[in-house]
């Protein structure tokens, strides 16, 4: 299985635009949202007095585990971070995945595109490895912005360490809605665009993850969701890569990267 | 390099269903090397299913298929870097604009002089090449499609209704273009539900009905066969008494004493069955080569 460097660049200015809007969006955002760290600091009492009203499943549906997450700056940054790179970044790169193949279907370019001197696996190499560059870029971009914004916004120290598992994470997560995504493409039996149905599954799974979070020790369902595989809690003194964790990301994308390719080297091609 | 028997397109048996419901049935036949071969049917007969099958965009239920002598499933990489395709629908990236989307196409393989091709071809179909694609016509479209498939002088050219959308004056350059080809030593597949086109142009014709070939032969092979166009102007209003001749097909009744009809039996039992009858006149006929198809299409 090589890449094709023809397909990868076409590849690679066609997808070019959406990835810098993308970046941009969310690092903006997290940017933003940083910048409002030290407001949240100055309304310190008035925080505590509105978390004794408001439900701690509110909360933690919210991102912040405890109160004490509101007044650390990695824990405000980890529980933004699960709406802006794990939510966000998943449907940017589920969606991204699944068009990324899908399009020469409905657009009715496969035609032109395997009417080259060009191998199925050429094709879906291609595609992967420019799909999942774009994620890594996207995560890479996400990630300076908020070690900046961090820096920039800090009210002490923070750890270093939990921030970089915690964005390692997220760039797994990512990575894995993609090889999803490109399941999705490869089993889908119209030739028309998935992006609501990546954005629908995406959902539903982040909703359970939310569901287990506030169910606490109940909520053992959640690990059915990948969003429950990340750890979230940064502010946990063991906090740190954990194998099992790693290695369930990396498997199921390696399985989801590899049964599509096989899928896809046997498909009919719809248009 | 081209197999010693020459079979270009080698098809056998080759079946393809979705589900239930038949694309193509048990198709066989063999394409020459340097043939100018019609593939002719009716819309939904199965001739874009074989040609899909052919460039693998789309695997056989059961049978197989050559190309060079390669097989379409195993070797459709190689198969296509000596062969050029014209899809029935255009099949083009948008954000591109018309040169860079053909420089793209030329690029997979890779050779010198792409260039001055690109200009020669798009210079003889009156293509702008500065357009960008989403303005394009039909018409532009496809001809963007057909000078993809020529940049790299391909040894097999497959085109699947490639005149729709074109004018009379550029389908007429396009077929000058693909006799040039041909003579060349490009070996053509033309597929078409437009009878004239592959009556002017090839050389060969399978056609093709309800997934099945019919008939697969040369052109003037078609016209040899015994099949004759009978007119017969009766005298009286005795029409009705005319007896059924074994061999009588499509009959016509076009006045109170006029019948028409193609026949294919023995051409004495028809005199004999005329001679008991008045005639005031009779004529018999090669029929056009129209007729001949419409007849297997029907």
């Amino acid at each position: 299985m090589t890449v094709n460097r023809i397909l990868f660049n076409m590849e690679l200015r066609r997808n070019a635009r959406t990835l810098v809007l993308w970046s941009f969006i969310i690092s903006a955002l997290i940017f933003f949202t940083m910048s409002l760290f030290h407001s949240v600091l100055e309304y310190h009492q008035q925080i505590i007095g509105m978390a004794k009203i408001v439900p701690m499943a509110a909360m933690k549906a919210r991102g912040f585990g405890s109160i004490n997450d509101i007044f650390s700056g990695l824990g405000f940054y980890a529980a933004n971070n699960i709406v802006y790179m794990m939510l966000l970044g998943s449907i940017y790169a589920m969606v991204l995945c699944s068009t990324i193949l899908l399009k020469e279907e409905y657009g009715r370019t496969a035609e032109f595109l395997m009417s080259r001197p060009i191998s199925r696996d050429e094709i879906f190499m291609s595609k992967l490895t420019l799909a999942f560059l774009n994620i890594i870029f996207l995560n890479l971009v996400a990630g300076l912005i908020s070690l900046l914004s961090l820096e920039t916004f800090k009210s002490g120290d923070f750890m270093i360490r939990p921030f970089l598992v915690f964005t390692m994470y997220t760039l797994l997560l990512n990575l894995f809605f993609g090889a999803l995504g490109f399941l999705v493409a490869v089993l889908i039996k119209r030739a028309r665009p998935v992006t609501f149905f990546c954005v629908g599954l995406i959902l539903v799974f982040y909703f359970l993850f939310t569901i287990s979070r506030i169910s606490g020790v109940k909520g053992n369902f959640g690990y059915l969701s990948p969003f429950k595989w990340v750890n979230v809690d940064v502010l946990n003194p063991v906090y740190g890569p954990e194998l099992w964790r790693i290695a369930i990301f990396l498997v199921m994308i390696v399985l989801l990267s590899a049964g599509s390719g096989f899928i896809y080297r046997k498909k009919d091609i719809l248009t | 390099m081209i197999p010693v028997s020459g079979k270009i397109i080698e098809i056998s048996h080759l079946s393809k269903y979705y589900g239930r419901s038949r694309g193509i049935d048990d198709i066989s036949m063999n394409v020459e090397e340097g043939d100018f071969f019609g593939f002719i049917g009716p819309n939904g007969a199965g001739k874009s299913t074989t040609i899909r099958i052919l460039l693998n965009l789309i695997f056989p239920s059961s049978g197989n298929a050559s190309i060079f002598g390669l097989d379409v499933v195993k070797d459709s990489k190689l198969i296509r870097r000596r062969l050029g395709y014209v899809p029935s629908e255009a099949s083009l990236y948008d954000k591109m604009k018309v040169h860079e989307f053909l420089k793209f196409g030329a690029d997979f393989y890779g050779g010198k002089q792409t260039e001055d091709r690109i200009r020669e071809l798009a210079g003889l179909l009156d293509l702008d090449l500065e357009r960008n694609i989403p303005e394009l016509s039909t018409g532009n479209k496809k001809k963007v499609n057909i000078i993809q498939s020529l940049i790299h002088r391909p040894d097999l050219l497959i085109l699947d209704e490639p005149t729709t959308g074109l004018d009379p004056l550029i389908q007429s350059r396009l077929f000058g273009l693909l006799s040039d080809e041909n003579r060349r030593g490009t070996t053509i597949f033309f597929s078409s539900h437009i009878l004239s086109e592959v009556q002017s142009l090839c050389r060969k014709v399978a056609i093709v009905r309800d997934g099945r070939i019919i008939r697969s032969d040369e052109i003037s092979a078609l016209r040899d066969k015994q099949l004759k166009k009978v007119r017969i102007l009766f005298t009286g209003e005795n029409i009705r008494d005319f007896p059924a001749v074994p061999g009588m097909e499509t009959v016509q009744r076009e006045s109170q004493k006029s019948l028409t009809f193609m026949f294919s039996g023995d051409i004495n039992e028809l005199v004999h069955s005329l001679s008991s009858f008045s005639i005031e006149n009779l004529s018999i006929e090669e029929p056009p080569l129209e007729e001949i198809f419409l007849r297997y299409y029907k």
